[in-house]
């Protein structure tokens, strides 16, 4: 097996006094998609936050490797730079910026990271054109400021289409299902299956199962009280659906 | 206009036959109970730890014993100078100095009594502490000085409840009142205020100029202002919070109804001046009749205030088209951490409700009752129980003849 | 206030200079009520956040300057230019279809109480006069001056656009940076259904003092938009009084304060819904860098009578700097029942979640900071349809930018 893209030992992370990440450990090969599931406010959602570097959290112990770089040292940009992408359960509203400028601004920040020119606006266009064809995105979503007014579908295709842009080599879905019909689902998915290649690894934060019937997981791991309490192949989320996460408490309720 | 007399020597009235017999059809509209009427028209010694303080001097003050049990000094202030002198100098004027402005001077100058509520530490005030305000005296102003010192880790709740009976010269009411609050306290200050607001022409009435601070000087301390502004004919008062201790906070809870010819002029100051202060505001007015309602305020941050938060929402109703409804507000940040929100609106009660309610049977003035009471009702609920019930109907009282 | 002083006021030594100048302009009755009132204070509360007593520490003479060889800092492709300089206005000899263009004598704003409405009526000798017949193509730009060593100069222009005729306005403020005190008016009326937009942008020198009143009258039907930018001057206030004459009229009022260190920056807006069934909007923003501050007085004012008004104003500041104040008063004040109208004011720094979204995809935090920042401020341009001016504009907020980082 190849070396882990994504590795996360023992990761503790609080946000005020509270303790919300209790021990997470996690290795996720290169090419492998991973899903973790858990119920609401189990801390899945923490830990996307503190993977892509959001300082409302402190980490109080723990390392967590992108690639074999230590992530955790790395402002949210460099960890971009370096290959993280999270795909926002709710992604930001910015008033007066347009999609295209900000896409534009993206791209370039990761070419010169890269030590790359910036991209010619033709070149620019040509590549937004192709990687919005599969998502249903069209040049008047691409003009209005980003992400305002979106519908829930139009801003999770949004996110799926940086994520084509920025081509990351770790991609972290976070509820990209939530608050989508099952039509722009189905094409939300799809557009998640296209970017998957043999190097690419993802990892995908849910809720519910019915997203990992158009994404399928390699791997499921349970999420309860801040760790992972339970992993195995993708029945196992077909036995959450079943049985609920009561089975998983470390508590019992 | 009068300024000071001191009650008059004849004896307090033995039953309510003796009480102005048009207060109480007053409380009789107010549906308050025969019992607290009594107390109300000093017939009755009270029931519930009061300060009664009529023409300026308190005249009765209950329950204190009970209160002494546990520390809480709750006393006039004449007595308080006599018997606590140390620390009314204390408070007194720490928080609203002599000179801040000249009706805070003139009751500095002329001030006989008003009411002093000591918390002492740790002490959570078992009951909620009420103070009856009455101008009795024709011709004559009120000048009452009131002091609640609220020391670390306490609580408590007071009540203020105004009322005066009809004359025909107008009467001057200019009050000071300070409230401190020491590390962790917290003081609940909430006022019914129903003084006589003059006739339908304008005539007589109260001038409400009152001067309200309170100084959140500890850490972690509160401050909430609540108010029911519904009498006067000319009211001028901003209870403010000075947020000097760090993670303190002051809220502002305001109903302010202008019917006849009133005018209100009311609103607070969020002084922020500690880290991570943060003040709320609610204030809806409601104008009816030839009145003027006006909401003034002021936010303000200081350079060091880090982390300052202030929410802001004033509401005005129009109930006509003879009155008038302002909105003033002064938002200063000087501080790039503060974060302030602010947000007004004016509009009248829709046609819509009114053809709704009316349909359901509810005649005009009990229509625009309902409504009004649903307008207000995010201040209501900050309200003491009692005070809830009781200013829920002075609000229909107030706005009786406004429906043309 | 209850209580006021009748000690006489003490004048400084800018009040002393304009009254010499109003008594030599000939306008006793002006020099008299200065010499007894001054200049306002904080107490006067239009000038509350603007103490002129205090801020306006030295007048300079009155000179008037010749025609001026040299270009206006803005400049938009295919525009009109007229000139005045140092209050002195050059109407060119051609003008363009539907454009009559000429100098009337004396000042052009109406009545109002207001110290630099009464210094400009006072002090303005000629008004540029324009009239605005049917749809009027090239945006028609005038360019107000300040020439050679320090002036204070009055400047004046009464613009009037004929029933149904469409027109844009830009005005620019700009110069040599000596410690000039400006002080401009402009009256626009707009005609019955007509269309206007009137742009003003202040890109005046380090030095000088700048006043505008801009007063605006919308007869029945008429569309407006204003768009008054700050982007120069030490001191600045730009007052804006627009009135509601017609039914049916409809104002779009915007604003943009770039405040700069060591910079104070004042909006003062006037709206007065006189007549029913009319609608307006305000949007404000400000942003402040360094020790400045940044101003703004909006004031809706709805008339007995006039129901059916629709007005709704907002004010956001930006706080860049610790040392930056952002001061705002918005007021309602209403007299008529059947209306719906509102206001709101936010205040506070960059939005952390914005900040973060924007880093977590790899761009970095200056250039963020920058993204947000100019993105909050170019919303206000986004209604500009003209391509041409809507760019200049938006250079305009660059060049702040980029000059402010500089600060």
């Amino acid at each position: 097996m190849a070396n882990p893209i994504l590795e996360i030992r023992n990761l503790h992370a609080r946000i005020e006094d509270r303790e919300i990440l209790k021990g997470v450990n996690l290795s996720i090969p290169a090419g492998e998609l991973h899903a973790v599931m858990g119920r609401n406010g189990s801390g899945k959602s923490t830990l996307s936050y503190v993977l892509a570097g959001k300082d409302d959290y402190e980490i109080t112990e723990g390392e967590v490797l992108l690639d074999g770089v230590d992530l955790l040292a790395m402002e949210p940009d460099e960890r971009a730079a370096a290959g993280l992408f999270l795909a926002f359960q709710y992604p930001i509203e910015i008033p007066g910026v347009s999609t295209m400028t900000f896409l534009k601004a993206a791209m370039n920040a990761q070419r010169k990271s890269r030590g790359e020119g910036e991209l010619s606006t033709p070149d620019f266009m040509r590549a937004v054109k192709e990687a919005g064809a599969t998502l249903n995105i069209d040049a008047s979503m691409l003009k209005r400021p980003l992400n305002v007014g979106f519908s829930g579908g139009e801003k999770k295709r949004a996110e799926v289409l940086q994520m084509a842009l920025l081509a990351p080599k770790m991609c972290i879905l976070d509820e990209t299902d939530s608050g989508l019909d099952i039509d722009a689902l189905q094409v939300v998915a799809k557009g998640v299956n296209g970017l998957r290649t043999a190097q690419r690894s993802m990892l995908v934060i849910t809720h519910y199962q019915r997203l990992l019937n158009h994404i399928v997981p390699d791997v499921v791991h349970v999420f309860s009280d801040g760790r992972i309490v339970e992993s195995g192949d993708k029945s196992l989320a077909l036995q959450l659906e079943a049985k609920g996460y009561a089975d998983f408490d470390s508590e019992p309720a | 206009m009068y300024f000071y007399a001191a009650p008059k020597s004849t004896p307090a009235p033995t039953s309510l036959d003796e009480v102005d017999p048009e207060l109480l059809a007053m409380y009789d509209k107010l549906g308050i109970p025969l019992k607290e009427r009594e107390i109300l028209a000093g017939v009755e010694r009270p029931n519930v730890a009061v300060d009664a303080v009529m023409d300026s001097v308190s005249v009765v003050t209950t329950f204190r014993e009970e209160l002494a049990k546990v520390g809480i000094i709750f006393c006039s202030i004449s007595e308080a100078i006599r018997e606590h002198a140390e620390l009314v100098q204390k408070y007194l004027g720490s928080v609203v100095p002599v000179t801040d402005n000249y009706y805070a001077t003139l009751n500095s100058a002329v001030f006989t009594d008003g009411s002093f509520v000591y918390i002492p530490k740790g002490v959570r005030c078992p009951m909620e502490l009420s103070t009856y305000f009455r101008i009795n005296e024709k011709k004559t102003g009120q000048f009452e000085r009131t002091l609640i010192i609220a020391e670390d880790d306490s609580y408590v709740s007071y009540l203020e409840g105004c009322t005066a009976p009809m004359r025909d010269e107008s009467q001057l009411h200019a009050a000071v009142v300070e409230l401190v609050a020491l590390e962790n306290a917290e003081i609940k200050y909430s006022t019914v205020q129903n003084w006589y607001p003059g006739d339908k022409d304008g005539k007589g009435g109260i001038y409400n100029f009152v001067t309200k601070r309170g100084d959140c000087r500890g850490d972690n301390s509160k401050i909430s202002w609540t108010q029911v502004e519904t009498g006067s004919a000319i009211t001028w008062k901003y209870p403010s919070c000075i947020l000097r201790g760090d993670n303190s906070r002051g809220e502002f809870y305001s109903i302010a109804i202008s019917n006849g010819y009133q005018q209100v002029d009311s609103g607070t100051k969020m002084i922020h001046l500690g880290k991570n202060t943060s003040s709320r505001i609610i204030a809806k007015g409601i104008a009816a009749g030839f009145s003027d309602n006006t909401y003034r305020g002021q936010v303000s941050a200081h350079a060091k205030a880090k982390g300052a938060r202030n929410f802001t929402q004033c509401d005005s109703l129009l109930i006509g088209d003879k009155c008038g409804a302002h909105t003033v507000p002064y938002i200063e940040s000087r501080n790039a951490t503060a974060v302030f929100e602010h947000e007004a609106t004016t509009s009248k009660i829709s046609d819509d409700q009114m053809f709704y309610c009316q349909q359901r049977g509810l005649d005009g003035e009990a229509a625009v009752a309902l409504i009004v009471n649903g307008f207000v009702r995010d201040v209501l609920q900050h309200l003491p129980m009692e005070f809830m019930v009781e200013s829920q109907k002075l609000i229909a009282i107030s706005l009786e003849g406004s429906v043309g | 206030m209850m209580l006021k002083s009748k000690m006489p006021v003490r004048l400084n030594a800018a009040e002393e200079t304009l009254i010499a100048q109003l008594r030599d302009a000939g306008d006793g009755a002006q020099a008299e009520r200065l010499n007894v009132t001054g200049l306002p204070t904080r107490r006067v509360e239009s000038y509350h956040y603007t103490d002129l007593k205090m801020l306006l520490k030295a007048v300079p003479p009155l000179v008037e300057a010749a025609n001026s060889a040299s270009a206006p800092a803005l400049r938009v492709a295919g525009a009109y230019q007229l000139l005045i300089a140092n209050g002195v206005p050059h109407p060119g000899t051609t003008a363009p279809a539907g454009v009559i263009v000429g100098t009337s004598d004396g000042a052009a704003l109406s009545a109002h109480d207001d110290v630099l409405v009464r210094l400009n009526s006072a002090l303005a000798k000629k008004s540029l006069s324009l009239t605005l017949e049917g749809s009027v193509d090239p945006i028609i730009q005038i360019d107000r001056r300040t020439e050679g060593a320090a002036a204070h100069s009055a400047s004046s222009a009464r613009i009037f656009v004929a029933d149904n005729g469409s027109a844009t306005i830009l005005e620019t403020y700009s110069g040599s940076s000596e410690a000039h005190v400006t002080n401009n008016a402009s009256y626009i009326a707009v005609g019955r259904n007509a269309t206007v937009t009137h742009i003003t942008v202040d890109l005046s020198g380090d030095g000088v003092t700048h006043f505008a009143t801009n007063e605006y009258v919308l007869a029945e039907g008429a569309k407006l938009r204003t768009l008054a930018i700050h982007a120069g001057s030490a001191l600045a206030r730009t007052q804006i009084f627009a009135r509601f004459a017609g039914e049916g009229a409809h104002g779009d009022f915007g604003g943009l304060n770039l405040v700069g260190d060591g910079q104070h920056l004042d909006f003062t807006l006037d709206v007065n819904h006189g007549v029913p069934n009319t609608t307006s909007q305000e949007m404000f923003k400000q942003v402040g860098r360094g020790r400045s501050k940044g101003v703004f007085q909006g004031k809706i004012v709805v008339a007995r009578d006039a129901q059916k008004t629709d007005a709704k104003m907002m004010m956001q500041g930006l706080m860049l700097s610790d040392q930056a104040e952002i001061l705002s008063k918005p007021e309602l004040e209403i007299y008529a029942d059947d209306v719906v109208c509102g206001h709101g004011s936010t205040c506070g720094e960059l939005d952390a979640d914005s900040m973060f979204y924007l880093m977590s995809r790899g761009i970095s935090k200056p250039e963020a900071e920058t993204m947000l920042v100019r993105g909050f401020l170019e919303e206000v341009l986004d209604p500009i349809e003209d391509d041409e001016l809507n760019e200049a504009l938006t250079a305009v907020i660059d060049d702040w930018l980029v000059g402010a980082k500089q600060r």
